[in-house]
């Protein structure tokens, strides 16, 4: 038995007021009084049952061995968040209640161009994004990538040490040994002007990182500044350069438009500003209102060619002789004269309508050409706009923010061939990932091995990271000061909601650390920036950084005109629709999911269904049915798509709509350094999808001609949410004659003249029932929720939303596969019409909230209820989950936990996940059922908070998820007991119905048939179509 | 009914032999080997399923109910013959059941117990099976009355209730019978528990067959609701193809037909190996294999009639939901059911077929087979496929449910083995009450 020192130490003495002269005893036994020498001797032994003589001799080296070890397990203690600025209340500090949610203004960029946010935390840590509904043109909406920012904030996987690789090993190191590290790098930079230095950063817009920018170049005169994204609007710049001769940003006001025509441009999806874009698209998607009418040209449907009134498949290297051929349409002098495009046939007929339209409104119409085309075809937009008298009225401009900067692909050419002469001693990458998103045909990899020093900040330990002498982990736009413009050059501030959880450093403080400046913290760097451009005045950067926007600081309107002749367009090339295999297009598109690649590991986004194909957890070839045929290919089997000497083997979708002899793959997929959601090679996690940037060159960054498809025997499985296997010709059938039961639909001039007409499909009996309803929700809150089908674009903001907003976990491919997602709101596609040119009928469903639900009748232990109120409510801790509820809901809203979808997270590395979850809702356990629930928590805040006020709830206080991000305000909750209320209204409006209606189970949710405007001329011309609606 | 010209006495013999016999024959080591390998595979994937969840079957949304289910109502229906044999034949006086209630009956409770198996491990979370029960509790939780499946509860468990306590009323005399017989104590001792100290005095027999004509009169209509009740579960739910009004004497004209057709199965084996062919004659056999024709012929115009009201109710998502089981992605296991339950049958139109023993054992086969996939296909078509298109999904089983479907036969053998080994496969007291002897005016 170890025993402590009796006597006790003496701190009295310290005490210096009364010095104690005799130390007072304590004795523990008998013994010990007795026979004091003899027993204090042995309990002055440190372990007394120990003979130090007799313990097995240590070596030194073992020694040493445990001695690291233990240095090693000890330094293991500090793997955790930062924790000494947390400071211990003793009384609650002022304007925080915990469990109170705050919400703090920010804005998250994505390549240069900023989305206000506003972000939820609760007790500190961030839990939901949202829109800044202080900015008037997204109105608090966002994107899906917004939504699921917040998941890649708290990925266990992004990196958390500063690595440095040298001779075949990996270092784990903090920020400040870089610096030490490395010091010697950049003092013999100085000394010779920063010869050799570059550095490749991501697009950004941010005054604070050109500022820190501008003092590196200082400090280093000779160093170079690339920009590379992968996925840039340069062709955009290029064109208003051909056409104005400077560098200009088109803005279009939609809401002003009544013809509008996008040209294989993508407003409503994949465009920078296509938030602002939604909204001001669904101003003029009212039918009882002026309502505009879309056409859209593309190779590949995209969400605003879902939108579309008419819509044109059309390779998009045709894009420049359909241009031709409506400048020629238009009786436009110098028009390029005959075409294949204006004669007798579908394309022609679509031509002479379009141009009757657009010469109808005439400083009311709108064209819109997307940033995949190539600068001449860009620049005669850009001049028929102006012609259309449309520039100051649908499109403004607005000066780019660097009109001098050479474009991205000139960049990434340049500084690649300058790494492989040896030109480039040192770089640094801020951010992106280029060993994988460049051109392959620069070889960039090859290239970096030559530079001698590499260093990159990134959020993961990427495929770039491993190449790199230096990888230092970046602060997330959660943890940290920035600033950026929106689309229209308003200037917004983002600041951290937490302490960065893994030491990320920040590009700007990097790079201002890298010059040698004296301020390198975020804050004052930003702050800094902020007080040069309006001044050090305290209570406007406290008011601008309250809001998250600086107020009329957008960039000036302008109104350029176009100089002089144009160039040619590019040469059309063969305009028939068969191309011979080895000839066709291929085109490279944006995934709306992971984007370029960098939210390869978002599970959130991984297993978001994409909007047409319903694809989660992949990219495909995307090939039209007929061209399938012909190349005899078809979907989930496996083909080598070959484009000069680059091929890729890869899994084929066959997409109704797709523009024939084009391929369309997204760009992003098959990361091999991503993690163990988007794929890992280390650690075995096969990659997700295909590498289509193998088949991407400078020559051809958005699509080029010259593709081979060649059938292979193997098949790829595919785990779509939606026509989950390949459907039988009784399932088509079937499926045709049910959708008018489900979406009503109708076009303009039809319903004007008979209203009653989309309610074609519900005529059948009256509908009664056996029982009285017990409850008939008269009095007290009755919620209802209204959605409208003519708004909505299907761009998944919703579905992240609502995964966001109520803890909804990601459950994998196979199990996609096995129909086991768990999203509480899904988008519904439906094609009607030729399949190689159909028309889409999209339709967000969530849990409809019968008043009469069929589910809550056959739940045998009463997990299902309705409430006061007349909600479905759903009782987890209840169920027993004998999934009979789900089999008897007719809309199939309701998703059961085959498994724990939460059992990572007992591995102590994921733990950080939890702090994600939104402790409003219930983290549900494995066998029981769950539902959307109308954010009944969101309801409950509000109706709670009104009641202490004893006051009335307003109608548009309480927001739901789903309506909260929505773009086009195309979802309306409130009480249906309010008369005034706007989903009261939207429910009594005459579009209104509910799906199913002849069930009787009373759903409150309720939608609003999709009205399309379409042009006379063109309905009439048309060929027939197969089948139609 | 008996042949052989057979006693008293020697009926007695027959019956009793095998379960008197120091050792079973070695073809019964070898079938409960493999019975009770299946058994111990079925526990241990049990465990699997609760440890992990139910993600271990293939089931999914939209088919939230799959092979567990099909498999839950196919032992029910299989459940069905041996209380319609005692019950219901006894009522109607059918003395040639004798030769085979003992063992349909036995049947019967081994199919209720593989049947209550599933829908118990069926629910996600396992561990609160027990709030489906009505009973008292602090949390004040009390079942919803208003669901099916809860009348289901109710239904099963008082159906395997009755029949336990109908079958082991009618073993009391053969129980005694064999205590009387017994050459060791200890099969003394427990054969004379079981037959809690039957004498066969007058008393005791009018007592006796006072209950059970009780008890029949008491199993009868819960032949017909048990299996009522089950169809319950589609039929007052709302997905196209459960929601029909049929369903409830098509379900149980299926399971006397799923029944009729296992007893048959079983009944060819056990005579051959255990010398009981006097006693379950070809007469026998023949009977049952005319009940198979008639309900299988009602099955038969269930299924058509199903289609009638389809096109004729005028519901097009009803519609779709029939045309779709006979020509949609599910058409082979529609058209499997169809030649295995109606087309099969047929046969027996024939005396010659109708006493053939291969031929009804694999006309049986059939049926079994057939009966399977009419739940199969009724579960599963219905729910793959139901109001949004936008949720279709086809099922595929993993090898969890085909190893515990598998596993179930596991479990039915066992029981049925020992069911063999230790207690009297034929009610030797009815049987001899059927013998000549037993009437008064009989004459040597």
């Amino acid at each position: 038995m170890t025993a402590p020192p009796i006597e006790k130490p003496i701190e009295s003495q310290t005490n210096g007021n009364h010095a104690v002269t005799e130390t007072k005893k304590y004795y523990r036994s008998f013994e010990h009084l007795e026979n004091e020498d003899a027993v204090i001797a042995i309990i002055k032994r440190e372990f007394p049952d120990v003979d130090a003589d007799k313990l097995s001799p240590v070596s030194r080296r073992r020694f040493v061995q445990l001695l690291g070890a233990s240095a090693a397990l000890a330094s293991a203690t500090g793997c955790r968040w930062e924790t000494e600025h947390i400071v211990d209340t003793n009384e609650r500090a002022e304007n925080r209640t915990p469990g109170v949610p705050q919400y703090f203004s920010s804005a998250m960029e994505l390549a240069g161009v900023a989305l206000p946010l506003q972000l939820t935390t609760f007790d500190g840590r961030p839990v939901k994004v949202e829109g800044n509904p202080r900015f008037a043109a997204t109105g608090g909406a966002t994107t899906a990538w917004a939504q699921a920012s917040l998941l890649s904030f708290y990925d266990p996987e992004r990196s958390k040490k500063v690595k440095h690789r040298a001779n075949g090993g990996v270092e784990e190191l903090d920020f400040a040994k870089f610096v030490t590290a490395t010091g010697p790098t950049w003092t013999a930079l100085r000394a010779n002007q920063g010869a050799g230095l570059r550095v490749l950063s991501e697009a950004s817009s941010s005054d604070a990182l050109i500022a820190a920018k501008n003092r590196l170049l200082k400090t280093y005169p000779k160093a170079l500044w690339h920009e590379f994204e992968s996925i840039s609007d340069d062709e955009s710049r290029e064109g208003t350069k051909l056409a104005f001769g400077g560098a200009y940003r088109p803005n279009y006001q939609l809401a002003a438009a009544d013809v509008v025509l996008c040209l294989d441009c993508d407003l409503l999806g994949d465009h920078p500003n296509s938030v602002a874009n939604a909204r001001s698209f669904a101003k003029r998607r009212n039918p009882d209102a002026a309502m505009n009418r879309l056409y859209v040209v593309e190779a590949s449907f995209s969400t605003t060619g879902a939108a579309a009134d008419h819509r044109l498949p059309l390779r998009a290297s045709l894009m420049g002789a359909f241009l031709n051929g409506l400048e020629e349409a238009l009786g436009i002098p110098g028009a390029a004269g005959a075409s294949a495009m204006t004669g007798a046939n579908k394309v022609g007929f679509f031509i002479k309508a379009l141009a009757d339209d657009l010469k109808g409104a005439k400083g009311r119409c709108l064209i819109a050409i997307g940033a995949r085309q190539p600068a001449a075809v860009q620049a005669r937009v850009h001049r028929l706009n102006e012609l259309l008298e449309n520039v100051g009225k649908t499109v403004s401009y607005v000066k780019e923010q660097l009109p001098d900067r050479a474009s991205h692909v000139e960049e990434i050419r340049a500084l690649t061939s300058a790494m492989e002469k040896g030109q480039v001693d040192t770089l640094v990458i801020l951010g992106g990932n280029p060993v994988y998103t460049a051109p392959s045909d620069l070889n960039f990899s090859a290239a970096l091995a030559k530079v001698k020093q590499k260093v990159h900040l990134g959020l993961y330990d990427d495929e770039t990271a491993q190449l790199c002498d230096w990888h230092l982990p970046a602060a997330h736009y959660l943890e940290s000061w920035n600033d950026s413009r929106t689309w229209d050059g308003t200037h917004v501030l983002a600041q951290p909601t937490i302490l960065p959880l893994y030491q990320g450093t920040s590009a700007v403080e990097l790079i201002a650390t890298l010059a040698g400046h004296e301020v390198t913290t975020g804050y004052d760097l930003v702050r800094s920036a902020f007080d040069t451009r309006y001044g050090n005045d305290e209570l406007n950067w406290r008011r601008c950084l309250r809001d998250g926007i600086v107020p009329n600081s957008a960039w000036p309107i302008e109104t350029p005109r176009v100089k002089g002749d144009l160039p040619p367009m590019p040469p059309a090339g063969d305009v028939g629709d068969d191309l011979d295999n080895g000839k066709l297009e291929i085109d490279f598109v944006a995934c709306s999911k992971v984007y370029d690649g960098r939210f390869a590991n978002n599970g959130w986004l991984q297993e978001a269904p994409d909007f047409m194909t319903r694809m989660t957890w992949d990219n495909v070839a995307l090939i039209a049915p007929a061209t399938a045929d012909r190349l005899k290919v078809t979907t989930e089997q496996m083909v080598t798509l070959r484009v000069g000497d680059r091929s890729l083997d890869c899994a084929v979708y066959v997409m109704p709509g797709q523009a024939q002899s084009s391929v369309t793959i997204w760009l992003g997929y098959g990361r091999t350094a991503a993690g163990s959601v988007g794929g890992s090679v280390a650690t075995g996690v096969a990659p997700v999808g295909f590498d289509s940037y193998k088949l991407r060159s400078t020559n051809g960054m958005w699509f080029t001609t010259g593709l081979s498809v060649q059938p292979k025997s193997e098949t790829y499985q595919l785990s779509m949410v939606q026509e989950h296997h390949m459907i039988d010709t009784v399932g088509m059938e079937g499926r045709e004659e049910r959708i008018e039961m489900l979406i009503h639909e109708a076009d303009l001039r039809q319903y004007k003249t008979n209203p009653e007409s989309i309610h074609g499909a519900e005529h059948g009996p009256p509908l009664i029932s056996l029982f009285d309803r017990p409850e008939k929700y008269e009095t007290g809150h009755k919620w209802g929720l209204s959605v409208d089908l003519s708004t909505c674009t299907g761009c998944n903001a919703c579905v992240i939303a609502c995964q966001a907003e109520n803890n909804v976990p990601v459950v994998g491919k196979e199990r996609v596969w096995r129909s086991r997602e768990m999203h509480w709101l899904r988008i519904d596609r439906y094609f009607s019409g030729d399949v190689n040119d159909p028309s889409v009928s999209s339709q967000p469903i969530m849990c409809q909230q019968c008043e009469n639900a069929p589910c809550e009748e056959v739940c045998p232990v009463g997990a299902t209820m309705h409430s006061k109120e007349g909600l479905n409510d759903m009782v987890y801790n209840r169920c027993v989950g004998t999934r009979y509820c789900s089999n008897n809901c007719p809309y199939k809203v309701r998703r059961f936990n085959f498994f724990n979808y939460q059992l990572k997270m007992k591995d102590s590395e994921n733990e950080i996940l939890k702090m994600m979850f939104n402790p409003e809702v219930t983290v549900r356990a494995r066998g029981v059922m769950e539902k959307c629930t109308y954010c009944v928590h969101r309801i409950k805040a509000v109706t709670q908070k009104a009641k202490n006020q004893n006051r009335a709830v307003v109608d548009g206080e309480i927001v739901t998820a789903c309506e909260q991000a929505c773009p086009s305000q195309s979802i309306v909750f409130g009480d249906l007991n309010d008369a005034t209320s706007r989903v009261t209204k939207r429910h009594a409006d005459k579009r209104t119905y509910a799906m199913l209606e002849f069930l009787n189970v009373l759903p409150r949710t309720q939608y609003m048939a999709r009205i399309s405007n379409k042009n006379p001329a063109l309905v009439a011309a048309a060929p027939a179509h197969a089948g139609g609606h | 009914m008996v042949l052989g010209n057979r006693d008293f006495a020697s009926v007695t013999d027959v019956v009793c032999a095998p379960v008197e016999a120091p050792k079973p024959p070695a073809i019964w080591y070898a079938v409960f080997g493999v019975s009770l390998t299946l058994l111990l595979m079925l526990f241990g994937l049990i465990g699997h399923l609760i440890w992990t969840g139910v993600g271990v079957w293939g089931n999914n949304v939209p088919v939230a109910w799959a092979w567990p289910i099909v498999n839950f109502v196919f032992w029910v229906g299989i459940g069905h013959a041996g209380t319609l044999i005692s019950a219901i034949l006894f009522l109607f006086r059918q003395h040639w059941r004798t030769g085979i209630n003992r063992f349909a009956e036995a049947m019967t409770i081994f199919a209720v117990i593989c049947a209550g198996l599933f829908p118990g491990i069926h629910i996600g979370r396992v561990w609160v099976a027990y709030w489906l029960f009505p009973i008292p509790n602090q949390m004040q939780m009390w079942p919803q009355f208003r669901s099916p499946l809860l009348w289901d509860v109710f239904a099963v468990s008082t159906y395997f209730t009755v029949s336990l306590l109908f079958w082991y009323l009618g073993l009391i005399p053969d129980l005694a019978t064999l205590r009387d017989r017994a050459k060791t104590k200890t099969r003394q001792l427990i054969y004379g528990i079981f037959a809690m100290g039957w004498r066969g005095s007058a008393r005791q027999w009018h007592r006796y067959e006072r209950g059970y004509l009780l008890l029949a009169a008491f199993s009868t209509p819960l032949v017909l609701s048990v299996h009522s009740v089950v169809s319950f579960d589609f039929a007052v739910s709302q997905v196209p193809g459960w929601h029909t009004t049929i369903f409830p004497p098509y379900f149980v004209a299926g399971a006397i037909f799923s029944g009729f057709a296992m007893v048959v199965t079983l009944s060819i084996p056990a005579r051959a190996l255990y010398g009981l062919k006097d006693l379950i004659t070809v007469r026998h056999l023949e009977t049952m294999n005319k009940v198979i024709l008639a309900t299988g012929m009602m099955v038969g115009y269930a299924y058509s009639i199903e289609f009638f009201i389809a096109w004729y109710g005028g519901n097009p998502v009803e519609r779709f939901a029939f045309v779709n089981r006979a020509f949609g992605p599910y058409a082979w296991a529609y058209w499997t059911m169809a030649l295995c339950n109606v087309l099969s049958p047929q046969i027996f139109w024939f005396k010659k077929a109708r006493r053939s023993i291969p031929v009804m054992f694999i006309v049986a086969i059939f049926v079994n087979i057939g009966m399977w996939f009419e739940r199969f296909v009724i579960v599963i078509t219905s729910l793959s496929r139901d109001y949004l298109p936008s949720s279709w999904a086809y099922f595929t089983p993993t090898w969890v449910d085909v190893c515990m479907f598998i596993g179930s036969f596991g479990l039915f053998f066992t029981l049925f083995l020992l069911f063999l080994r230790f207690l009297p496969a034929v009610a030797i007291a009815e049987v001899k009450n059927v013998l000549p002897q037993a009437h008064p005016k009989h004459h040597h």
